[in-house]
């Protein structure tokens, strides 16, 4: 058989009288299996190798964070949200945090915002390493995990230097972030902006041109802009078939719309394109870490914290020496009242919109926190894009759509 | 604070349609609405306000108070780039709202999450099952009289567990 | 292997001992894991198996994702009850013999998810041998957990449950232990425990 015989044969419509296509079969993939990026279990049916339906079945990480927040309360509830999409913990704190800042109406101060943009920038890029890294392991490409995981150790050591532990940082407060940026930290981030371009190209240079990624990847899972729309997928998913929005542009928040940077799309909407649109917005978001820090050296000294006693946190050193301010301490964390009302907020996260809904009546504990998770509605693209292409092609599927269970089951 | 644009073009849109808007904290066009006109007002929100993609269904549970749920929808309009949110009163023995999946359907796990979490049923869903709870769970978990630390967790467990003692293979 | 059998009758003989630390030496240097990640730890054992920590050092990267290869299960992350089973179904294929390290706080005692849906540690439903503190653990205490857990394997004495044929293990999860987390289960199994130096006292002894 030529190739061309060969991909023929692939791509063909399943022939029911052919007797490779007999009765269907039931394939489970996971909830223990390692292409589908967690606990995601996939009940297949397959006619020959042929996918003819899938049933997501999700929950397999449920760990009821919205009634977690309900009997926990504001504040408390912080270190929970660096666990839903737990490859990009700060991005999902700030989220939050804007929520709550719109609810409660305050301002974060100028360099606290650029704070933000920097730390969002940096998850952004790590969560979009372990896209590259898992999603290219599943298809056969190791070298690129150790070569992805590389530049995210180096990423891991500026938030150990920062925030004092590699994942889970919980940095981010309500008015702000908790600590400033050090010389140290601002240091080792210009060195990693410096050495990054570079590793990324390595990357690049494996896969871009890759025949085997080629044939994994164009023309698997294609959507088209008004299905994906009235799918509710959103980000990178989004942009990959060719609509430019990007929430950092079209609503912006933390001063987004002061800073430069573009929009990749794709044009056709498979996997493939979606590669690309990832690769370059890890590029763009080291342009824009690259902005922020140097309005970062320029705001030196200002405050990265809101004034606002109501519902910021008094600054550390005094607590442990003021009487008055660990009970304002104490009454912040165990008692903040948000005033009563709704509050949606959408932040631009790696997977597409993270939306934060609120509703408080004015005491303690919120009445709802519903969490907006991109990644289910990712997951629930898997079965128009997969039904009619071959099981293999699964992988690439779920590894385009590139969802965290965290997130997805909350 | 919602755009002037944006309420003109709903309120255009849902000509004859009965609602009242409420000013939310967020500033986001909020329109309240009675369960009757709901499929009618999917249908004009998709058709000619043109929201294309449904950001969440959710539901809050104000128990004790009655009428206990309200059904919160959102909607984006990425032509607009505006939002809008729809909210519709349910009383808990009453608890059921038309489905908006024929218009999104992308919006058909976050309703088979609400199902899952509140117990509320849309009516039309192609396929109304639990969604995060296993099969076979008994309450819905967002309950405001769930307790958070659940109610016999670990039931379905055991039921499996006794089952895999007397011998049951996962495929036999 | 019938020139050794006399050994039994003889409690503890030269010949035995030297053939245990051989296997035992075999054993703990070329664990085979099975990364069960199930959540935010499954992104740090990533991390552990990548670059810069190298399990390979310990002899221990061969990270295999079907159960059945596998002699350490690495349970990483949070458990749900409605994981549990397909948790304690892996743990059943795994062939004898087969250790657990409980990765992280969700894993060893539920963590900060004292919620509905999730598993108060995993030593409900399984033995566990080593708990690793920490939200996630960093793999520098995962590798120091494998360590632990090797000079644990070095104490275990394998000829002579080769010689007894299969034990008849105690079986982790009748429900006793659920209703008072992990106490229950101390008092049920722990005593019983394949690897646990008391056990092994008491079976000297008789």
């Amino acid at each position: 058989m030529t190739t061309k015989q060969v991909f023929e044969y692939m791509h063909h419509a399943p022939d029911h009288d052919d007797p490779v296509h007999g009765a269907p079969m039931k394939v489970n993939m996971g909830p223990q299996h390692p292409a589908t990026h967690g606990v995601l279990r996939l009940a297949i049916e397959l006619d020959g190798e042929t996918v003819t339906s899938i049933d997501p079945i999700v929950g397999y990480l449920h760990r009821g964070k919205e009634k977690t927040c309900e009997s926990l309360g504001w504040h408390k509830f912080f270190p929970h949200t660096d666990r839903l999409d737990y490859v990009q913990p700060l991005l999902n704190n700030v989220g939050y945090a804007l929520a709550c800042e719109k609810l409660a109406g305050i301002q974060v101060p100028q360099r606290g915002q650029e704070v933000r943009v920097l730390l969002m920038e940096l998850s952004r890029v790590m969560a979009h390493l372990i896209y590259i890294g898992t999603t290219s392991i599943d298809l056969g490409a190791v070298t690129i995990f150790f070569y992805s995981f590389r530049l995210r150790e180096e990423l891991y050591s500026i938030l150990d230097a920062y925030t004092g532990h590699r994942m889970n940082n919980t940095y981010v407060r309500i008015g702000g972030v908790y600590a400033d940026v050090d010389e140290n930290v601002e240091g080792m981030v210009a060195e990693f902006l410096r050495t990054a371009p570079a590793r990324l190209d390595e990357i690049e240079k494996l896969l871009t041109a890759n025949r085997i990624w080629h044939d994994r990847n164009r023309g698997v899972g294609v959507i088209s802009v008004e299905d994906a729309k009235r799918l509710s997928l959103s980000g990178p998913n989004l942009r990959g078939s060719g609509l430019a929005y990007d929430l950092r542009k079209a609503q912006p928040y933390s001063g987004y719309e002061t800073y430069d940077f573009d929009v990749p799309v794709g044009t056709v909407g498979d996997a493939y394109d979606r590669y690309l649109v990832r690769m370059e917005e890890m590029r763009q978001s080291l342009r824009l870490c690259t902005q922020a820090l140097e309005r970062l050296k320029k705001s030196k000294g200002a405050d990265v914290l809101t004034e606002d006693r109501r519902y910021v946190l008094p600054p550390k050193g005094d607590v442990h020496s003021s009487m008055e301010e660990l009970i304002a301490q104490f009454k912040i964390v165990s008692d903040l009242r948000l005033p009563k009302g709704e509050a949606y907020h959408a932040v631009e996260s790696s997977k597409g919109e993270l939306g934060f809904y609120l509703v408080s009546d004015g005491s303690s504990k919120p009445v709802r926190c519903h969490i907006r998770a991109p990644g289910l509605m990712n997951v629930q693209a898997v079965p128009v894009l997969g039904r009619g292409r071959l099981l293999s092609d699964m992988v690439a599927i779920i590894g385009g759509l590139d969802f965290v269970m965290g997130e997805v089951d909350r | 604070m919602t755009a002037p644009q944006t309420r003109e073009r709903v309120v255009k849109a849902l000509e004859g349609v009965a609602f009242d808007t409420i000013d939310a904290r967020d500033g986001m066009l909020t329109l309240r609405v009675e369960r009757a006109v709901l499929g009618e007002l999917f249908a004009r929100l998709s058709d000619r306000a043109g929201f294309d993609q449904n950001t969440l269904v959710t539901a809050v549970d104000h128990f004790p108070a009655e009428p206990r749920f309200e059904m919160v929808w959102q909607f984006l309009s990425y032509d607009h780039n505006d939002r809008v949110r729809v909210k519709c009163s349910l009383a808990e023995a009453d608890a059921h709202v038309p489905t908006c999946t024929p218009q999104w359907p992308g919006a058909s796990f976050s309703e088979r999450e609400c199902f899952d979490m509140f117990g509320v049923r849309f009516d039309g869903h192609p396929d109304l099952r639990r969604l995060l709870m296993p099969d076979g769970y008994l309450h819905h978990p967002l309950r405001k009289d769930f307790p958070h630390a659940g109610i016999e967790p670990d039931r379905l467990y055991r039921e499996w567990d006794k089952k895999r003692r007397e011998g049951w293979q996962p495929n036999a | 292997m019938g020139s050794l059998k006399p050994v039994e009758g003889e409690g503890v003989g030269f010949l035995a001992t030297r053939v245990d630390e051989l296997i035992n030496w075999g054993r703990k240097n070329s664990l085979w894991p099975m990364p069960l990640g199930l959540s935010c730890c499954g992104i740090e054992l990533m991390a552990m198996i990548g670059p810069k920590f190298d399990l390979a050092r310990f002899g221990a990267e061969a990270a295999r994702f079907s159960p059945r290869q596998c002699d350490l299960l690495v349970v990483a992350g949070t458990m749900t009850w409605k994981m549990a089973e397909a948790v304690r179904t892996i743990y059943d294929q795994m062939p004898d013999p087969k250790w657990v390290i409980a990765m992280g706080v969700c894993s060893s005692s539920g963590g900060m998810y004292d919620s509905y849906a999730v598993v108060q540690g995993v030593d409900s439903i399984l033995p566990v041998d080593v708990y690793v503190p920490g939200c996630p653990p960093r793999p520098d205490a995962v590798i120091d957990a494998i360590i632990k857990l090797q000079k644990k394997i070095e104490r275990e004495d394998p000829l002579r449950r080769l010689l007894k044929g299969p034990e008849n293990k105690p079986d982790i999860g009748t429900g006793e232990a659920f209703k008072q987390p992990n106490a229950g289960i101390a008092r049920s199994s722990l005593d019983l425990h394949p690897h646990d130096p008391k056990a092994k006292l008491e079976e000297l002894q008789k």
